[in-house]
């Protein structure tokens, strides 16, 4: 296994301390394309920062790749998401000030690598998405789906473990969006990344193989998907 | 190194307003400082220079009026000075203070040299005044002891006056051995001193026997000057006034406690008062520098909290992507520095430039105040060590403060800088 979650519980303090993550337990294998689905609340996000290094966890244990991921130093953390994970948000996240190659070439950067091939790489991950021409182009000046398209090249370009996408399709149309999760798809079957998805939208889970439903901090069922039609009138609450 | 400086021009060029505030807050502060501290120089130097050439432990008495009747002598009648009022302070009394006692007289007159002639103030001399009054003989010598004695007829000059006598001629070396004539009578100019800065001195001196012949028998003393040594404190020089105004009521037949019957200009108190005045200018500026310096700071690292807050969620972005926390900081270090010595700079060339402007307006403006000229300001600069040392200060001290909110900002977790906006 890829990754393996055991037992993970998660509780933010705040004036009313809530238990997010009631005793996750989630193994996925390398080459897999997951969605984990559940409303807002249900505590998707906060599984996906854990998985993503972004955020900590208060019991159990989180291998990836054979690591124990627990208590890493800033430093360690920044390497870890750096070489093995790569971040698809719903909001782009792309850095305003800087070009499309700029952009792609930043996590690069954090690995020390030079600027030539830096920047011979990043070219190379933006003309798969087909926006070779954009490369000089500021964020503000692409579309949406060109934008998370930028944000796409840039988590592929470390050649990380595992795509995390937060909500990919959250800010775009529905054919931009069908467009994107295709893309993924593609990334999965053809260069056998491993893809999870967080999302609310059935029709976005429905793109994944294997679909996790989360509600209230516990996973209530886990779905096989493989002829991608099992989501189209929801499961369980969440009809779309 | 490149990649970094790559990094910083992207981010400067796209946030342009942070970068010039930033950048105004730091030239505004570094060009305060040092166009305040040059002002403050200026007004330093201008006091410096008025008491410059003047020898400090000497002390001028002037004759007065009586203002208490006493001994049947009315009000208003005059003290004259003579001969005996400089037997009275060569006194034993006054011995173990006192040293040298010269008595001065002048009279307007004309002198000429060939066809050259320019009126002149005449001064009797006796050496020592030489020292008392700090006058720089360039060329020549002053009226010496044998001249006094023997009642030589001697003169010393003017640099100006010499120059005019020779028909506008700048050699003045040339007049030392000429001479001059002056009511029938014939100097020889035996030296010439040099006038005090930028203005014109008509005084030349004579010895002192010439002046009963050329006020016509009349023999009082205009003034009497001498030096004198021991007095540390202003009240101990005080108290010495007193005691000269006594003894001079008493040969005078005055009130002994008649404060009018003569005036005492003391070199060494104003001089003291002087140097009291100094020493407040410079901690004022001290004062005046370190609080404006510390606004500078304040400007800076409050741009700097504000930068790093709306930067949060590109760090964020940063962070999630791989930057480590030291390269976050060293982000935001790299672009402090830069920011405050480049603006530092400028405000430091602005400042500098103030000070010019400064010195070549009211820097040359003397004040004519009748005998005399003075400046308000003289050369308000500082030095380019100063300026540079303002400066440095500045971009450390800007730095420090605004590594609190990088600390900050780097050791944010990545999810809470992402949920920022």
């Amino acid at each position: 296994m890829l990754l393996e979650l055991k037992d993970i519980n998660k509780t933010y303090f705040g004036a009313q301390p809530l238990h997010v993550l009631k005793g996750i337990n989630l193994s996925i294998g390398r080459g897999e394309f997951v969605s984990i689905m559940g409303a807002s609340g249900s505590g998707k996000s906060t599984l996906l920062n854990i998985i993503g290094i972004l955020d900590n966890y208060d019991s159990g244990e989180y291998w990836l790749d054979g690591r124990l991921i627990k208590d890493l130093s800033e430093k360690q953390a920044a390497d870890y998401r750096n070489r093995m994970i790569g971040f698809i948000f719903q909001s782009y996240n792309l850095i305003g000030f800087k070009t499309a190659v700029e952009n792609v070439e930043l996590p690069l950067f954090y690995q020390g690598i030079g600027r030539r091939k830096r920047h011979q790489m990043a070219m190379e991950y933006l003309d798969r998405m087909g926006l070779a021409p954009w490369a000089n182009h500021f964020p503000n000046e692409m579309s949406g789906g060109q934008k998370q398209r930028v944000a796409i090249a840039r988590a592929l370009v470390t050649h990380p473990d595992i795509i995390l996408a937060d909500e990919p399709t959250g800010a775009l149309d529905s054919k931009t969006s069908v467009e994107i999760m295709d893309l993924l798809g593609e990334l999965n079957r053809e260069d056998k990344m491993t893809i999870i998805v967080v999302t609310h939208e059935s029709g976005v889970a429905n793109a994944a193989d294997r679909i996790i439903h989360i509600s209230d901090g516990v996973i209530g069922s886990i779905e096989q998907n493989r002829d991608h039609n099992a989501a189209r009138f929801g499961s369980g609450d969440l009809i779309k | 190194m490149k990649d970094l400086f790559d990094e910083l021009r992207s981010t400067l060029g796209h946030n342009k307003l942070r970068t010039s505030l930033t950048g105004f807050a730091v030239a505004w502060g570094v060009f305060m400082l040092i166009a305040l501290l040059g002002a403050g120089n200026g007004l330093l130097n201008a006091l410096l220079d008025s008491s410059g050439d003047v020898m400090t432990n000497s002390m001028a008495v002037y004759p007065g009026s009586m203002s208490i009747p006493y001994n049947g002598l009315k009000t208003g009648t005059r003290i004259r000075f003579d001969k005996r009022d400089i037997n009275l302070l060569e006194a034993p009394a006054f011995k173990e203070i006192i040293d040298d006692v010269t008595p001065q007289v002048s009279v307007s007159d004309t002198i000429a040299l060939g066809r050259e002639s320019i009126s002149v103030r005449l001064v009797g001399a006796s050496p020592v005044l030489e020292d008392i009054e700090k006058i720089k003989i360039i060329k020549g010598r002053f009226v010496n002891l044998p001249d006094e004695e023997g009642a030589r007829k001697v003169m010393v000059v003017g640099n100006r006056t010499a120059s005019i006598l020779l028909g506008g001629d700048e050699d003045t070396g040339k007049i030392i051995g000429r001479e001059v004539t002056m009511r029938g009578l014939v100097f020889k100019v035996v030296g010439i001193f040099k006038d005090s800065e930028g203005e014109y001195d008509s005084t030349c001196y004579i010895p002192w026997a010439f002046m009963n012949v050329l006020k016509n028998g009349d023999d009082s003393l205009d003034q009497i000057k001498f030096t004198f040594h021991g007095l540390k404190t202003e009240k101990e020089n005080v108290v010495f006034e007193d005691r000269i105004k006594k003894a001079i009521n008493e040969a005078h037949l005055a009130s002994p406690d008649d404060k009018s019957t003569s005036y005492i200009w003391n070199r060494l108190t104003s001089e003291m008062q002087t140097s009291k005045a100094i020493t407040y200018i410079r901690i004022a500026l001290w004062i005046i520098g370190l609080f404006t310096l510390m606004s500078g700071i304040v400007g800076v690292s409050n741009i700097m909290l504000i930068s790093v807050k709306e930067r949060t969620h590109e760090f964020g972005i940063r962070k999630a992507l791989g930057a480590r926390p030291w390269s976050i900081l060293k982000l935001i270090i790299v672009e402090s520095v830069t920011i405050t010595a480049f603006f530092g700079y400028i405000g430091m060339l602005m400042g500098l430039i103030a000070n010019q402007v400064m010195d070549s307006t009211i820097g040359s403006k003397a004040v004519d105040i009748g005998f005399m000229k003075m400046y308000m300001f003289k050369d308000p600069t500082v030095g380019i060590d100063v300026a540079i040392e303002a400066t440095v200060v500045l971009i450390i001290a800007g730095t420090i403060a605004g590594l609190m909110p990088a600390v900050k900002a780097s050791k944010v977790k990545p999810i809470e800088a992402l949920r920022a906006e």
